[in-house]
């Protein structure tokens, strides 16, 4: 019996020793310029390598500082510090499974902060095999290609977007109740298998080159089409013979009708919604039921005002994710977005409407350099729409290009709503607000007013004064879409009249109030909604603050 | 003789697993001096900007050490009645990380953030950058902020603000005294 309790003891003493133990040794750096010999350490089941051996052995240095460790390589600049499992590079995270450790006073480092380091900058693949005891870094194969796979449904259509790491050709095969896309090339699935919560989709499955899609009933029917930079194939299941519920029927990328410049279609973005109650007023409202009530009568009314195509991104209840509010938006080509909110704050009387439009950060060198080549290879400019097709991998810098229009946009909205409800200008702002940073068009959110204020609260329940925002708001995107239109010559400009015009002229000053406001002037030149916009008639929005308190 | 090899066994076993774990924090506490400092931690102002609380608080010297207990400072909650708390008052700060390069990674919990924040554009925004605010106004080389929810990078911390890439103070949100 002492013997069994004694090996028990050895045996849990082992696997202790095991996960807590720290071996070291030497490996090898097996990169395309030749092997190196790095050196190791292994502790509770991870590897670590030296961050100075393979900086030195990537051509790169490591130097400390105070905080922790910059390692250079070429012009790229990567940081590490204690205790994190996060590193730096550029304005990106490199996530480690575990922080780095010290070993002698040097740094050792997860494997993966490599891997993430060199994926992120290099298009590098870094693997650890540990039977070869070896660091491998070599280029990510071509001739492999990569296959990333997001789901959306989105007003009745069931959404599969395939982004492709490069060019692949593929067929499309129906079967009772799946589709198969069968890639001509080898690819690297993100999954072997995975199963959805989807009207229209049980699960996926990648066996070899093939990616088969398990639909839940076999009525379900799907188009598909191909979209570049980058590579995408996109396959829309819905019921067949049931045309998707929405305010308009679903509109195929690429298959808009030919139309003269201008705003034709107009996303509307109730707040919030389902779990996702947002704000809650001191008797109980919530900013879900009013976004939700004034977008839906705001819809009507811009389609009753302007003739324009309307879209609410929920109509219910329900909850829609940031990104897919505006992915509702950019699929169906709006010219114009505006996500109606409530606000909140500590300050008990705070009232009035705020309006936002994008900022993002100067300094957010990705952004800029992003943006930049967006801009050269006229991604970013969707004059004629030739090219408007979003590109996903730059998606969360695509508002960037229509600062300049947005800002107009807010400053409409703002004016409108000062003139008819007669409460606190609290001006027009800039934040980095995730539910417009991906929007490919003039984009802005308005915040109705302060639901945490009692007073505010009660007006904004009622009937009288929700009809009055959204009258507000309606003038609003009229005079936007006139003043809009007027400046790239769509419709001729109003003769000159007495000054009891009620619309100012478009080459009014503008003022806004920049918070966050960092960005105007490093935008680029001022890109028109899906048309055809002289930038000439554009001017940068001013710096002026406004607010008045 | 096998009971014998086995004690020795569990013996090296037990060296073994006891060797003591090296990481690179050094005992930051005992190399720098703690000293009573002020700092300046940010609040809502009545007008509805970002207004300092001097405060003196025991910090190490050390940057990198010094931040979490500031962070940890400021979720406190003001204590004149001039400005308003910012963040929810469950927050709770996991853990301060000051990179090379001036990245603050900043690392929240409690039980608020982690359900969803149901909360305005504005309380929201504040909330973001007086975190942004009070580490770049007490500490020169911390230049950015980036804000890590349950240890994972976060979308929003209550629907509204972008917390995808780290964020530089911004000014205009700070009362005119307090910048």
């Amino acid at each position: 019996m002492k013997r069994f309790l004694l090996a028990g003891v050895v045996l849990a003493f082992a696997l202790a020793s095991l996960l807590f133990a720290q071996t070291s040794g030497s490996a090898t750096l097996r990169t395309p310029n030749g092997d190196k010999p790095i050196s190791v350490v292994s502790q509770g089941g991870q590897t670590y390598v030296s961050a100075a051996d393979v900086v030195a052995g990537l051509g790169g240095t490591l130097k400390p500082d105070s905080t922790g460790y910059t390692a250079t390589l070429g012009n790229v600049t990567a940081a590490f510090g204690p205790d994190s499992r996060f590193g730096v590079v550029r304005d990106d995270l490199i996530e480690m499974p575990v922080p780095p450790i010290a070993v002698d006073g040097k740094p050792y480092v997860p494997w993966q902060f490599f891997q993430g380091l060199l994926a992120k900058t290099a298009s590098m693949d870094v693997t650890w095999d540990a039977a070869a005891n070896a660091l491998t870094v070599k280029p990510i194969q071509r001739d492999v290609v990569g296959v990333q796979v997001s789901v959306a449904n989105v007003q009745g259509i069931s959404k599969i977007v395939l982004t492709l790491s490069a060019p692949a050709e593929y067929a499309i095969v129906k079967a009772q109740q799946a589709y198969t896309v069968r890639f001509k090339s080898p690819v690297r699935p993100p999954f072997a298998e995975q199963t959805y919560e989807d009207p229209y989709i049980a699960k996926m499955t990648f066996a070899g080159s093939d990616l088969q899609i398990a639909l839940t009933a076999p009525d379900v029917v799907g188009d598909a089409y191909k979209l570049e930079n980058p590579p995408r194939i996109v396959l829309d299941l819905r019921k067949a013979a049931t045309p998707a519920p929405g305010v308009v029927p679903p509109v195929q990328p690429g298959s808009k009708p030919v139309e003269l410049p201008g705003i034709h279609t107009i996303v509307i973005d109730p707040g919030h919604g389902g779990r996702e109650v947002g704000a809650i007023g001191p008797g109980g409202l919530m900013e879900k039921d009013v976004t939700l009530a004034v977008a839906r009568k705001l819809a009507d009314s811009l389609a009753a005002k302007t003739g324009a195509r309307v879209m609410l991104t929920r109509e219910d209840d329900s909850v829609v994710s940031l990104d897919q509010r505006t992915a509702i938006a950019n699929q169906y080509k709006a010219d114009l977005f505006l996500s109606v909110h409530m606000n909140a704050a500590i300050v008990k009387g705070a009232k009035g409407s705020e309006t936002y439009f994008l900022s993002l950060e100067a300094s957010d060198e990705l952004a800029k350099k992003a943006a930049e080549s967006e801009n050269a290879s006229g991604v970013g400019n969707v004059a004629g729409g030739a090219s408007s097709d979003l590109n996903l991998i730059l998606w969360d810098l695509a508002q960037q290009t229509y600062l300049d229009e947005s800002s107009r946009f807010a400053q409409a909205i703002q004016e409108e709503m000062n003139a008819a409800t007669g409460v606190q200008n609290r001006g027009v702002k800039q934040a980095p607000f995730k539910v417009l940073v991906g929007a490919t068009m003039p984009a802005a959110l308005v915040e109705v007013g302060f639901i945490t204020n009692p007073e505010e609260e009660g007006k904004l329940k009622s009937d009288e004064f929700q009809k009055l925002m959204v009258d507000a708001l309606t003038r609003a995107v009229v005079r936007y879409k006139t003043d809009y239109e007027t400046r790239i010559g769509v419709i001729q400009p109003a003769p000159a009249t007495p000054a009891t015009a009620t619309a100012p002229a478009p080459a009014a000053p503008r003022p806004t109030t920049p918070v966050p406001a960092t960005t105007t002037t490093t935008a680029p030149a001022p890109a028109a909604p899906k048309t055809t916009a002289p930038a000439t008639t554009t001017t940068p929005g001013t710096t002026t603050r406004t607010e008045s308190e | 003789m096998k009971r014998a090899v086995v004690v020795a066994l569990a013996m090296l076993v037990v060296a073994g697993g006891c060797r003591k774990k090296s990481t690179l924090t050094s005992n930051l506490n005992a190399a720098n001096k703690v000293a009573m400092r002020n700092v300046r931690l940010y609040y809502e102002s009545p007008r509805m900007l970002l207004g300092s609380e001097n405060r003196d608080v025991a910090l190490p010297e050390s940057p990198g050490a010094a931040l979490p207990v500031v962070f940890r400072e400021l979720v406190k909650g003001p204590r004149r009645g001039t400005t308003g708390r910012v963040l929810p008052r469950d927050t709770v700060v996991r853990a301060v990380y000051l990179l090379p390069g001036g990245t603050v990674l900043v690392d929240l919990g409690g039980a608020t953030l982690t359900q969803g924040w149901g909360t305005g554009s504005h309380e929201e925004l504040l909330a973001v950058y007086s975190l942004v605010q009070t580490a770049t106004a007490n500490f020169p080389d911390a230049r950015r902020v980036r804000i890590l929810v349950n240890g994972a990078p976060a979308e929003t911390l209550g629907g509204h603000i972008s917390l995808s890439r780290s964020l530089s103070p911004v000014p205009a949100l700070v009362e005119p005294a307090s910048r």
